[in-house]
């Protein structure tokens, strides 16, 4: 089973040098912090739209297109009910809806799609290997980046593990889709105890050969794949400066506001 | 917080930290396409994961509970927010074996008695509640969510899963893990603990700053109460203003219980 969505292109985005990518990850976040008007939001929605498309992540989109769809409802009908400011624009028995709190709501659905756009778009172009360089670039230890990147690379073991347990335990007759929600949760511990011991059985010789390997002599290791920085990648970090400055102007210009 | 920072020099507990954090996020990750409240949550019966690793691996456990849930959140939806989501689920990893430390008398955390189910269920839900509240408070200071849409749901998931799930995982497995000497107090003797005297005040911080913190996020996030004393500006939805200056101490309050633990 794919956990990691990586997409292989070679396209300019692919070609980034991580730490730019990383960037642009928290430019997308600070960019959408500061708005909540749903038309300052739309030119980021479509920017994060055509690099899906220019990219060839639209399959992650699409994989997703209802995880999309119920958050925006979901958050815009959240935010009806809290924010209501001004006076009713429909009356419906018991319910007024205002104009502004629909405005307001929209704005934060859109915001959390076009957040989860901008981590799906970084995970369809960006490598494990290539994260944990980044993060390495931004300071992170590298004790904490390997585990980060340990634990991308294992998840699917112990997925694929589990699958093939359940697989087995269906053949011995074992159903798992019946009964009811307390019913089901605790049928899964014939599944996590098998897959918990497997994994680990692993930790004790994957310590042993991490050591052998010299792992943690240095604070900084030297890595096989370097990543240099090139023109491209200062272009695109002078985009990604332009668009957070962009984004804060229109928030310091009350554009970015919802007026009730 | 000595565990914490101590645990990275180890490279069995380093190791420990990313299988904790991947099966985390192996479980995670499959459900969630299963939402439990559409937009809002899924269904999370990873979340005995945190629990069962804490008590076995200690600040591995933590660590891992952190990085397995941004792991997950990158494959739901990563945001700002997530910065609190990573130390809601550190708290989360952190707290039940520190707690269980405190009230246990050393019981293994599989005794079946029912003093040794109550004070399971105790540490639970104080793991639990602080996780929901970091969530809940972080989420609303920015203005994406209001506290009373995640603090609840938040302390029900986990809750389910930690007392449903954990406790049959830790039968299974603690006494062979014990077995193996891959326990935290086994893999790394040398953690020094607090005197005993400071973890009980520590803990009579953490429960108090997060009760109180849980009770005064909901009222204020969906307007129940505005404060006379605060100006109107900031007792306006998406009340993060509210919400920033009264329930903030009390985080702060319950956040350093939890460091003298």
């Amino acid at each position: 089973m794919a956990l990691y969505r990586y997409i292989e292109r070679d396209t300019f985005v692919h070609r980034l040098h991580p730490t730019v990518k990383v960037i642009a990850l928290f430019v997308m976040f600070w960019s959408v912090y500061w708005v909540d008007n749903p038309l300052a939001l739309l030119p980021l929605g479509f920017l994060l739209l055509f690099a899906a498309f220019v990219t060839g992540s639209g399959g992650n989109f699409y994989a997703l297109r209802w995880l999309f769809i119920i958050l925006i409802i979901s958050t815009t009908l959240m935010w009806m009910a809290t924010y209501q400011p001004g006076p009713a624009a429909i009356h419906v028995p018991k319910v007024a809806i205002r104009r502004a709190s629909i405005i307001f709501g929209l704005g934060k659905g859109l915001k959390l799609a076009e957040l989860l756009a901008a981590s799906v778009l970084f995970i369809s172009t960006t490598k494990v290997e290539e994260f944990t360089v980044g993060l390495a670039k931004l300071r992170v230890p590298y004790r904490v980046g390997f585990a980060i990147s340990l634990s991308f690379r294992l998840a699917p073991l112990f997925v694929d593990s589990a699958l093939t347990i359940v697989d087995a335990q269906c053949l011995r007759g074992y159903e798992f889709g019946t009964g009811g929600l307390i019913e089901r949760l605790r049928r899964y511990t014939t599944v996590s105890i098998p897959v918990f011991m497997g994994a680990l059985r692993k930790a004790n010789n994957m310590a042993m050969a991490l050591e052998a390997r010299g792992f943690g002599r240095l604070s900084r290791p030297t890595t096989y794949i370097e990543y240099p920085f090139l023109a491209s990648d200062l272009m695109a970090f002078a985009a990604l400066f332009v668009i957070g400055l962009l984004y804060f102007l229109i928030y310091w210009t009350g554009y970015g506001a919802v007026v009730a | 917080m000595n565990g914490l920072t101590a645990m990275w020099r180890n490279t069995r507990m380093v190791v420990l930290c990313s299988i904790s954090a991947a099966l985390y996020a192996a479980v995670l990750i499959p459900f969630k396409a299963v939402p439990f409240i559409p937009g809002v949550t899924e269904l999370r019966p990873a979340n005995a994961i945190p629990v069962v690793c804490s008590f076995l691996f200690g600040p591995a456990g933590a660590w891992g509970s952190a990085i397995g849930n941004t792991i997950g959140d990158f494959f739901g939806g990563a945001s700002p927010a997530d910065i609190f989501g990573f130390f809601a689920n550190l708290a989360y990893g952190w707290i039940p074996y520190k707690v269980w430390e405190v009230i246990s008398h050393g019981d293994a955390p599989i005794s079946r008695s029912p003093r040794a189910i109550a004070k399971f269920v105790f540490t639970c839900l104080a793991a639990t509640v602080l996780c929901a509240d970091l969530v809940g408070w972080g989420e609303n200071l920015l203005a994406l969510r209001p506290f009373a849409a995640l603090g609840n749901v938040i302390i029900l998931n986990n809750m389910l899963a930690a007392l449903i799930l954990s406790p049959f995982i830790l039968i299974a497995v603690y006494p062979r893990v014990r077995q193996g000497r891959l326990l935290y107090s086994d893999a790394m003797p040398e953690i020094k603990r607090r005197p005993m005297a400071l973890r009980w005040l520590g803990l009579a911080m953490l429960v108090g700053g997060e009760a109180v913190a849980w009770v005064l996020g909901n009222l204020l996030s969906i307007g129940w109460w505005t404060p006379a004393f605060l100006p109107a500006w900031m007792n306006a939805a998406p009340y993060d203003k509210s919400v920033a200056v009264i329930v903030s101490p009390f985080m702060f309050l319950a956040i350093a219980g939890m460091v003298l633990l």
